[in-house]
Formats: structure tokens, sequence, C-alpha cells
């Protein structure tokens, strides 16, 4: 139960060269749920995880990871 | 769908606006209360200023006034899109955080109270307004700091 939830939600935004709030306008959410999810402050949904994944062309398992 | 394009940006930029400004409001809101309500004590107090009827509600509704700031409600005329970003998980989650933060100074300094001798017994409208005071001012500025750090960069 102590595992950790790692997400490489900034490298695959970088990546795609997205602003935090590109990437909020196309998942439907505010910057600050990006800011927060990159940053480790806030848990996803399985509805966002999926949204994100989405709008990133990946999948859930490869934006998030339990360490 | 360039103009659908536009209008999302301008949605999340402007929510973004409106989270900003809503959580420096709500600090300065909490801290002016906590001033205000430091230097007053309207309930202490046996002066004319006691006496007046309004007077002696003013902070209960200035109490409510600053709870119902954390409460995920209101902008009307910012619109639906706009109100949804504003009041997201994230602002949701920290209102959560802020009304267990101040339920347990609630809880402490009601124990506290009650743990005070019978000599030092006061009226029920002094109870109340020591356990409403310092929780009614907590909760606003814990959710400002929650919001002001998930809205800061980086």
């Amino acid at each position: 139960m102590g595992d950790e939830l790692k997400n490489r939600l900034r490298d695959e935004r970088a990546r795609r060269e997205l602003t935090q709030a590109q990437l909020a306008e196309l998942v439907g959410v505010s910057r600050k749920t990006i800011n927060t999810v990159e940053n480790g402050i806030f848990v996803p949904s399985t509805v966002l995880a999926l949204r994100l994944a989405r709008a990133l062309g990946t999948t859930v398992e490869h934006l998030f990871q339990l360490r | 769908m360039l103009s659908r394009n536009h209008d999302a940006r301008n949605a999340v930029e402007f929510a973004d606006f409106i989270s900003r400004r809503r959580a420096k409001g709500t600090a300065l809101a909490a801290l002016a209360f906590l001033i205000i309500q430091g230097i007053l004590h309207p309930v202490f107090r046996t002066d004319a200023y006691a006496q007046s009827g309004l007077r002696s509600y003013m902070w209960a509704i200035n109490a409510a006034l600053l709870l119902a700031l954390i409460l995920p409600a209101g902008g009307l005329i910012w619109g639906r899109r706009v109100r949804e970003l504003v009041n997201d998980d994230v602002s949701r989650a920290n209102a959560r955080t802020a009304a267990a933060a101040a339920f347990w100074v609630a809880m402490v300094i009601a124990l506290g109270l009650y743990a005070l001798p019978v000599s030092q017994a006061m009226t029920a409208r002094q109870a109340i307004y020591l356990i409403v005071l310092p929780t009614t001012g907590l909760a606003p500025l814990v959710f400002a700091w929650l919001e002001s750090r998930a809205l800061r960069d980086g």
C-alpha cells in the first residue's frame, strides 16, 4: 500500500511542445489541474487519466506508474 | 473550429486569472476578518458597542460570508465553462481539505473550552465565538494557500 504514483505528464507534454494551458484546453480541464497532476499534488480520476492519455496520444500505463 | 479553440483558450486563461484572484481575495478577506475581530472582539465587550443589535450579529454574518468563499459555487456571470474550470476537482479537494482542517481546530478548541475550570465559565455566545472565529479564519486561509500552491507555475 506504500506505492507512490509517479507520472510522465510533464515530459510527454514537453515532447509535444504543449504548454500547460494548451494541454488543459485539449483535455477540457483547468491549467491548475494539469499543474497539480504534473507536480504529484493531485491524483487524477480514472476518467481524467484516460483523457490525458488520449490527448497526448499515449496510454495511461505509460503516463502513470506506481513506484 | 478556430473559434472553438480560441474560446477554449480564453476560458482556460480566464479561469486561471479568476482562480488566482479568488485565492488572493480569500486570503485577504480572512486576514481582514481575523484582524478586525482581534481589535473589536464584540462578543466579549460590555460597552455600548456590544449593545447594538446589528453589531452583535455582524461578526457571525461576516463569518458565514467568509465560509461561503470556499464553497464551489458562485461566478454565475462567468458562464458555465469558466465556472466549471474554476471550481474543478482540484478546488473541490482543496475546499474539503480546508474544511477538514477547520473541523479539527474547532474540536480541539471546543474540548479545550469544556476543560476550563467552572470558575472561568463563559456564555454560550462567547464559547461559540471562540470556536467559530479561528475556524472561519483558518478554513479560507488553508483553501487560499492550497489554491495558490496549485496555481504556482512549475
